[in-house]
């Protein structure tokens, strides 16, 4: 599951979908094909060069194309809007760095991603973030570990900073051997709270990682904690990864994301699910004790927008439908359906311990198997 | 004074996951769950054995699930927002309609039938309360709106005359049905109320929820007459006892409780689990015992009846 498709985003599908239908008419009539861009082009600044003037200059980059150059460049433009597209019906978000480690060979450089990406947007007329991409990574990983790349080089991050989920399609293998535990977070705040208080560093749950995509995971943070799962055969028992969220249907869509793929199940996010996930939380039994009945404060009712999302889920999710393998989230979107009830990891906050003891006293109950 | 309810039998696992509702009719028990499947077992016979299984009617999930005083039709409310009307015959349901909400805006909710099932009440997200005739084609006949807080929980009285809805704001309104107008404006329970039962004859009000207590009102005059307390949890559901000596109630800690009118007591506490107890229901009586079900979290169904020669 991801969030809801933007208008922003169906208006530019349409838009590289009307492209390529140009294109394919042309090809169909035997026509040269072309590409037409709008850019941005800087006027030579009046005498004192107090404004430089902005205006839009109209191009084309055709095929066959008149120098070698221009080919390359048509074969660029259409694989990023290839690529762009992509995201788009899948509903993800990518980072310029995602685009150029799809095919470094024929975009030689970053700078050329970068500048066809932000023409693309002022070509169909939208922001960058309509056409689903963002300009860097967005997720953030603190903890112990090692990235070995292919050509050999090695990158080591401390604990003791928080540091942006790099591309890690060039990487190798990942070395973390004294790691016990990997905690996914839904929420920046969140992880900066847990980062801040060296959680894993000291916690008696042993040294951890923590990471966060800052809401939906992008196609960089997912590849990363796929990396980290799947490389543990350098131990028997794999240090397990557990998933933080907000008791509500983003919350849960959220973790479904990381471990099941986004809505529609491609090819490329198949191979990014990580289905070890485990739930740490919250869960209505967190929020609402049980034993004695009191419930914790900052409980929040559901919005329209919630519980329609809920049912959606309900009824769409192939892993939330009846018999289709997550039978508690399934629970849980049943009974914040009928409480009408939902909290955020803030409220975890509140309590003697704060959030980081909260998540300490989970990862030590998940341990001992209760 | 307290009294004895022991348990005579638990269905273990009656559903694959948390049974959200049950209803009653003189001799079966329905139940309804986060499964797409309703379950009915017999209580003549002490085995309680499933009689019928209503496979795959919500695909969602069943959060209500109400039967009319007459045993002879039961409504269901699935989490997709559907409303199905069931009727029986030879002891097995098929269903005999389905209601459609006609003005889009509010999700179905809580649903209340008439004694003999021809009214049908319900409550909306938006905390609007519509009634339908079922036996005049499904017809909706009156469309009552309150300030548009979710209208949880819903009754009618026995004699058709009055709907009852509780709302998560706290407030509790009664609507005359013959009138279509708001009859009375109840003092709020200030925090949701999820459960709101007529007394058999009419006279009284019950309601409660996470304010942790049943207030008590009277109909005619509006007026709240006792605060029962006791719960240490969010109650979720309550039913009047046959008579309108008792009334039965559950609260998400797993604890029933048994409370005498007259003494404004609770008489028995019964605690079969610690787990969420979404609904408890009288047993129609066998003999002179009055016997109750619970239901919830753990996915069973417990029997209990009262403890005889006391």
């Amino acid at each position: 599951m991801t969030s809801v498709r933007r208008p922003a985003n169906v208006e530019v599908i349409a838009k590289i979908e009307t492209l390529f239908e140009n294109i394919a008419d042309s090809l169909l009539r035997g026509e040269e094909l072309s590409i037409p861009l709008r850019h941005k082009k800087f006027q030579s600044a009046s005498l004192d060069g107090a404004d430089a003037e902005l205006s839009t200059e109209f191009t084309k980059v055709s095929f066959p194309a008149k120098t070698p150059r221009e080919a390359w460049r048509f074969t660029v433009l259409i694989r990023i809007l290839e690529l762009m597209h992509e995201a788009l019906c899948d509903n993800v978000v990518v980072s310029k760095r995602n685009i150029y480690y799809k095919d470094p060979a024929l975009f030689k450089t970053q700078a050329v991603v970068d500048r066809y990406v932000d023409i693309f947007a002022y070509t169909f007329g939208v922001q960058r973030a309509a056409l689903n991409v963002t300009a860097a990574a967005k997720g953030l990983v603190a903890g112990q570990f090692t990235l070995t790349s292919l050509d050999g080089t090695t990158v080591r991050r401390g604990p003791d900073l928080s540091y942006l989920i790099d591309d890690v399609s060039e990487v190798q293998t990942v070395n973390f051997s004294r790691v016990k535990w990997i905690l996914v977070i839904e929420k920046e705040s969140t992880f900066r709270t847990l980062a801040s208080s060296n959680l894993h560093q000291q916690s008696r749950a042993g040294k951890g990682i923590i990471l966060t995509a800052k809401g939906y995971p992008d196609i960089s943070t997912r590849a990363f904690l796929r990396l980290l799962s799947t490389s543990h055969h350098h131990r028997s028992r794999p240090p397990p990864i557990y998933a933080l969220a907000d008791l509500d249907p983003d919350g849960i869509a959220i973790m479904s994301n990381y471990k099941h793929g986004s809505y529609t199940l491609s090819h490329e996010n198949e191979q990014l699910n990580v289905p070890r996930i485990r739930w740490l939380g919250i869960k209505s039994s967190d929020i609402i004790n049980e034993t004695n009945g009191k419930e914790a404060k900052g409980l929040l009712r559901l919005s329209g927008r919630d519980r329609k999302k809920a049912v959606k889920m309900l009824e769409n999710s192939a892993v939330m439908r009846e018999g289709g393998g997550e039978a508690e989230w399934r629970r849980e979107l049943q009974v914040m359906l009928t409480l009408n009830v939902k909290a955020e990891i803030e409220v975890l906050g509140e309590r003697e311990g704060g959030v980081e003891g909260w998540v300490e006293e989970k990862l030590l109950a998940n341990a001992r198997g209760v | 004074m307290s009294k004895q309810y022991l348990t005579t039998h638990t269905i273990d696992h009656a559903h694959p996951t948390d049974i959200f509702s049950l209803g009653t009719t003189p001799t079966q028990i329905l139940s309804a769950s986060g499964s797409s499947s309703i379950r009915i077992h017999s209580t003549n016979n002490p085995d309680f054995p499933l009689s019928q299984t209503l496979e795959k009617v919500h695909k969602l999930g069943c959060h209500h699930l109400t039967t009319s005083r007459n045993g002879q039709v039961a409504a269901s409310v699935g989490f997709g927002g559907e409303v199905k009307i069931w009727g029986v015959q030879d002891a097995q349901w098929s269903e005999s309609r389905k209601i459609v909400d006609g003005s889009k805006a509010g999700e179905i909710w809580a649903i209340a039938l008439s004694e003999d099932g021809q009214y049908l009440a319900a409550t909306s997200f938006d905390g609007r309360i519509n009634v339908w005739d079922y036996l005049a084609d499904g017809a909706k006949i009156r469309e009552f709106e309150t300030k548009g807080s979710f209208g949880m929980s819903i009754d009618l009285s026995a004699d058709g005359r009055f709907t009852a809805s509780g709302h998560e704001n706290g407030g509790i309104y009664i609507f005359n049905n013959d009138t279509g107008r708001l009859f009375q404006s109840l003092p709020s329970l200030v925090k949701p109320v999820r459960a709101v039962a007529f007394s058999p004859g009419g006279k009284l009000l019950a309601a409660a929820g996470d304010s942790k207590v049943i207030a008590l009102y009277d109909v005619s005059s509006g007026e709240q007459v006792a605060n029962l307390t006791g719960h240490g949890a969010w109650i979720f559901s309550l039913d009047w006892s046959n008579s309108g000596e008792y009334l039965l109630s559950g609260a998400f800690d797993g604890k029933a409780k048994v409370w005498s009118i007259e003494q404004r007591t609770c008489v028995a506490t019964h605690t079969e689990t610690e787990k969420t107890l979404w609904s408890v229901k009288w047993l129609p009586k066998t003999g002179r015992n009055e016997g109750f079900a619970t239901a919830g979290a753990n996915r069973s169904i417990s029997f209990y009846r009262e403890a005889t020669g006391g």
